[in-house]
């Protein structure tokens, strides 16, 4: 693949933008949290095309290795972020059988 | 041909994220994530990343969206109008000057990126076997990045109790039934 990096990063912002947008946009909050992982895997990408760039420049002799492991530790936080907010959202539903964020009202005011 | 693999993909994980904020229901919300999820895949392959793909198609495919549609069907929320929130629209008007911020914000960003000096032209030639090999990926992780990888380790197993004390029911609602 011969594209240039900076189309990596410009796929990574147009991606982290539209999940910031179903995050501030969405009343669902199962869908605010998938707007979430959006985001995460844009910050994901934008971390290997650093890589990526780095790998390059270097000649390609020498593998830059810290976004591949920040890429993970990424994913393994998207894991429990997701695995947390779910057990949120079965609590809350359980509790107020609703998951639109317009009518989660308790710490209001 | 990969260029053109690439700007398929790129084109489809966009409209698959645009499904993810515009769909009604939230089953298409999920699938429309899942196809999002697999195009970024492609694109990490393409870009010299078989680990990392493979992860992506594993943990997020796999595991997440399982979690995500567990607890969709789980709460019963495939329909659309038949709860809450039907008659208002899916959307909060108040979360739309802060989100066209942050996303112009963001798009400016990237921009900046596209026009910063000194990044690498896409010619030269990749490594051999790919750049995040476990070889050397098992190396940083075990050697530099190890507290790190404790850390996240203990991160786990907390969440792993946080999440059953979360999801149990409360004891005194126990007996009730139901």
């Amino acid at each position: 693949m011969t594209v240039p990096v900076e189309h990596l990063f410009i796929l990574s912002a147009i991606l982290f933008a539209i999940g910031t947008a179903g995050f501030f946009l969405r009343r669902n909050v199962i869908i605010v949290l998938m707007s979430i992982e959006l985001m995460l895997n844009a910050a994901n990408l934008a971390f290997l095309a650093a890589s990526r760039m780095h790998t390059l420049e270097a000649g390609a002799t020498e593998a830059s290795l810290q976004g591949p492991l920040f890429a993970i530790f990424v994913i393994v936080v998207a894991a429990v972020e997701a695995a947390v907010g779910l057990a949120l959202v079965i609590a809350l539903y359980r509790n107020q059988q609703t998951v639109d964020l317009e009518q989660v009202t308790a710490l209001k005011n | 041909m990969a260029n053109a693999l690439f700007y398929l993909m790129a084109a489809g994980a966009v409209a698959a994220a645009l499904g993810v904020v515009l769909a009604k229901s939230p089953i298409q919300c999920v699938l429309s994530l899942l196809a999002s999820f697999f195009c970024l895949a492609t694109i990490y392959l393409l870009a010299g990343f078989q680990f990392l793909a493979a992860a992506q198609i594993l943990v997020y495919a796999g595991a997440i969206m399982v979690l995500f549609l567990f607890v969709i069907m789980l709460l019963n929320l495939g329909n659309p109008s038949s709860k809450d929130g039907a008659e208002d629209g899916l959307f909060r008007r108040k979360g739309a000057f802060l989100s066209v911020i942050v996303a112009a914000a963001t798009m400016a960003a990237g921009a900046m990126a596209v026009t910063a000096d000194g990044l690498a032209p896409a010619t030269q030639p990749m490594p051999e076997h790919g750049i995040d090999t476990i070889n050397g990926l098992a190396g940083e992780m075990f050697g530099r990045y190890l507290l790190p990888f404790e850390a996240i380790s203990i991160l786990l197993l907390a969440t792993a109790v946080a999440v059953v004390v979360l999801a149990k029911r409360d004891r005194k609602d126990a007996g009730k039934g139901s």
